[in-house]
């Protein structure tokens, strides 16, 4: 059930006695840009930690003990040409508690809870909190920088700044350090105005409640009209004719070599699901031929995957290995594109691929959480494809459709993250 | 022949049985479901590695990481793979081993019969060879080495192995480069014969099933298969450290942005069996949720004086033979961080009287994240901890939970903290 609540502002009902748990999400959709992610990372972390009601994060955190432990978070995720900040509670539903006397539902308080977040935040003398605003910018600081702990994850980040010349696209969506050390709390509260006053807003509730409940709630919300400029959420990029190269000295037992693949097919691309297909059959699943030849038969690597994102039309591929082997494993990867560009793709292989997608979007409706993220992608592309007509077309997908989206792929970098001089062996 | 449990406030029901070859079956039905979700466990970890195999009387120390190695090469068989024969069926398939279980597992929407063959077959028709065995050993070399890597994985492995500094918990899993090159084919038939008889094993299956008909495919599968008649498992008890012995502090430095530290607390109490086991365990994690979760006033405390951040955190478990306790995270200041948490664990008793009227939100919030844990198919199947606690399920800790006082927690956390000895395990940049 979908319903227009207001201008800009969407409701999404996905109604289930499935679950033990109600959920609702609201994203705020905004265009991306440099400045944008950096500011809104940071009013979420604000936003996150207290409200005028509850104006430390213990008094905030009660609150959600008090509803029997609540879950609340707010987080951040670029989408393309968008910037989102999410807002999550989900509540138990109180016919499975033993002991409920309260006179407000839970979902209801959810919905309240969700509204002070959002529209009574901790703003003394009308700006956000000092203390804890310092404190915030320092903690998403530290957070921003602890990313690169994790080498895999700062392998990744490496071969997309190597790809992307946009710096928004290459930026991670907690931000960047040296902008962040340079925002106030005024520029917080002017970003958090602008959130209010313009972004798209995309509410969805999954569980056992009705509409008008929904709507009741929500109809509390100070949410205005507002005009949303509908521009494309994909990023189109040119792909360059040669491959960028690059590697990095780090204090690492195994070398991290990270690729990046052009691959221009987007969402509302005719071929977008022929590229699903090809992204799992070329190294998106444990079936694929990257985990089948780098793994199983060369036994070079423990993890060896591809993964294909159609709002921004690239494909990454990640493996962990010896320094020494890089060469052998890039051919390695190099041939099992070469042998999807030419059509060698099995039937055996095909059938499992569209067999585990298909298993993995229906065993996506038994996680509530991911029945309603998943609700955004429809809400930027104003696509749906019911899961029967999905599946018909999926059936449909031949070895030719996925030859003719291999063929589009185009490897445009190449990144080692490697313990030392890779001439040494 | 099934037992049924019935949970009526919750709409559950558990149905179990034991198969006249040993093998404890468990069925969850989730008629709402799309998805089955399937799990078969073995009593035997990497903790399990010196015993007497089956056949034989002389006890026998095997490689360190056999078990996890094991775990690998029961999905290639003659001329397939396991996964390729789940992957037909479009089912998802993978594995695990901790210290002392190891689980095979699948998840499919669809042709559960056909699934639930290809798992109990391909864990029940061992097929090792010398070619096969060495292959594996660079795909986990690459896996060991990719938690070298790991600060986090090394912070929380690191704290263990100062806890349990004699017992087998101190060596990784997955064992290390050299241990696995000694693994031969017949070190794992070997640890084969002995624990992976179906009397040492669980199967549970949660979601879209009917309990009846699954019994009767299950059943149908294993009748058709010749067992051994079981023996018990001989486990060569391992050497245990005394109080004295827990190393207590433990310095590293990696390549990370901020000092990242782990305290453990190992506890040298008696864990009750049974039911009694489940409640002391439930009590002990209610007990470290009064003293640091984010409702208690130390936490806001800390918390203002930037001693901790979002990265802390903290977990209480219990394991057969093992039981202990971290609190993790990082900070710019790690004697603080050490100073102050320690200080409360030392003075639990007094803590926890202060904090007494924060136990109904607490007992709450651990009663809401029960019951939002029964949405996930993997959450029932992954909690049932089979022999630990008489085989309790995630639905007998949520009774145990309601029916829990604040009288009960005192003497729980007492004894595991009063009588457990502590370890720091800091990562410096």
């Amino acid at each position: 059930m979908h319903f227009r609540i207001r201008d800009g502002v969407t409701l999404d009902m996905l109604p289930s006695k499935q679950f033990k748990t109600i959920g609702i999400k609201v994203d705020f959709v905004a265009p991306l840009s440099v400045d944008a992610i950096t500011a809104r990372a940071l009013l979420a972390q604000v936003l996150e930690t207290s409200t005028a009601a509850y104006p430390t994060q213990t008094a905030l955190a009660r609150q959600l003990s008090r509803m029997y432990g609540a879950v609340f978070g707010i987080s951040v995720l670029k989408l393309g040409t968008k910037h989102v900040i999410r807002l999550t509670c989900s509540v138990v539903n109180e016919q499975y508690l033993d002991q409920f006397a309260e006179e407000q539902p839970l979902f209801e308080q959810a919905m309240d809870l969700l509204k002070a977040v959002i529209f009574e935040p901790l703003l003394p003398a009308g700006s956000f909190d000092a203390p804890t605003f310092t404190q915030q910018r320092q903690n998403l600081l530290a957070a921003i920088k602890s990313l690169d702990d994790d080498k895999q994850y700062l392998a990744n980040r490496r071969v997309q700044e190597l790809v992307f010349t946009e710096p928004a696209q290459a930026m991670s969506a907690l931000g960047d350090t040296e902008k962040l050390g340079r925002l106030t709390a005024t520029d917080i509260l002017q970003t958090y105005h602008e959130m209010l006053a313009n972004d798209a807003v995309h509410v969805a509730v999954v569980g056992d409640v009705d509409a008008d409940r929904v709507q009741s709630s929500l109809a509390t919300w100070p949410l205005t009209d507002r005009t949303v400029v509908d521009a494309s959420p994909y990023y189109h990029w040119d792909a360059r004719p040669s491959v960028t190269q690059g590697d990095d000295q780090a204090d690492v037992v195994q070398a991290k070599l990270n690729l990046a693949y052009h691959l221009p097919i987007y969402r509302d691309d005719p071929d977008f699901l022929a590229a699903v297909v090809f992204n799992a059959a070329f190294g998106g699943t444990p079936l694929s031929l990257l985990f089948t030849n780098v793994r199983e038969k060369a036994s070079l690597a423990y993890y060896a995957s591809s993964s294909y994102n159609p709002f921004t039309g690239i494909m990454g591929v990640q493996s962990g290995i010896q320094a020494q082997n890089q060469e052998r494993v890039v051919a390695i990867i190099g041939e099992q594109l070469a042998d999807l560009q030419a059509g060698k793709l099995s039937a055996e292989l095909l059938h499992e691929v569209k067999a585990s997608l298909l298993n993995a979007r229906l065993a996506g409706l038994d996680s509530p959480q991911r029945r309603l993220t998943g609700l955004l992608n429809t809400q930027l592309t104003h696509m749906t494809e019911p899961l029967k007509s999905w599946q018909a077309k999926l059936d449909a997908i031949t070895v030719a459709d996925v030859q003719r989206v291999a063929q589009k792929v185009t490897l445009q970098a190449t990144y080692c993250l490697h313990g030392g001089d890779q001439d040494a062996e | 022949m099934l037992n049924k449990q019935a949970y009526t406030r919750l709409g559950e029901a558990v149905y179990q049985t034991t198969l006249a070859n040993g093998l404890k079956v468990i069925l969850v039905p989730k008629p709402d479901f799309h998805k089955t979700f399937a799990v078969m466990t073995t009593d035997y970890g990497s903790m399990d590695n010196e015993f007497v195999p089956r056949g034989s009387t002389q006890s026998v120390r095997f490689p360190d990481g056999i078990a996890h190695f094991l775990e690998h090469k029961l999905f290639e068989k003659k001329d397939h793979d396991a996964f390729d024969l789940f992957g037909q069926y479009g089912a998802s398939a993978n594995a695990f081993t901790s210290f002392t279980q190891t689980s095979y597992l699948f998840a499919t929407t669809s042709k559960l019969r056909e699934n639930l063959d290809i798992l109990l077959d391909f864990v029940q028709d061992p097929y090792f060879t010398p070619a096969t065995v060495n292959k594996e050993k660079g795909i986990i070399g690459q896996e060991i080495q990719m938690y070298d890597d790991d600060p986090g994985w090394q912070s929380y492995f690191g704290m263990i192995g100062r806890l349990y500094p004699k017992e087998p918990l101190h060596i990784d899993i997955a064992g290390t480069v050299d241990s696995i090159d000694k693994i031969t084919a017949d070190d794992l038939y070997a640890a084969y014969k002995t624990f992976y008889h179906p009397g040492n094993m669980s199967l549970v299956v949660v979601g879209q099933l009917d309990p009846e008909e699954t019994l009767s495919w299950i059943t149908a599968n294993q009748e058709q298969k010749t067992f051994a008649p079981n023996e018990p498992i001989q486990r060569v008890p391992s050497p245990q450290a005394e109080p004295a012995e827990i190393i207590p502090t433990t310095t590293r430095h990696l390549t990370v942005t901020r000092p990242k530290i782990s305290i453990g607390i190992r506890g040298f109490d008696q864990v009750p069996t049974g039911r009694t086991g489940l409640k002391y365990s439930v009590a002990v994690s209610l007990a470290m949720d009064l003293l640091f979760n984010d409702t208690s006033d130390h936490y806001l405390r800390l918390y203002d004086a930037n001693v901790i951040d979002d990265s802390f955190g903290y977990d209480f478990q219990v394991q057969r033979g093992a039981h202990f306790a971290q609190l993790a995270g990082d900070t710019d200041q790690p004697e603080q961080f050490v100073k102050e948490l320690t200080a409360i664990l030392n003075d639990a008793p007094a803590q926890l009287q202060a904090a007494q009227d924060q136990f109904e939100l607490v007992k709450r919030e651990a009663i809401g994240r029960i019951v939002g844990a029964i949405n996930s198919v993997e959450a029932i199947a992954n909690q049932y901890d089979g022999p630990l606690f008489d085989g309790a399920t995630i639905f007998d800790e949520l009774t145990t939970l309601e029916g829990l006082t604040f009288t009960d927690i005192l003497p729980a956390a007492e004894a595991f903290l009063g009588q457990g000895r502590q370890t720091v395990y800091t990562i410096l940049p």
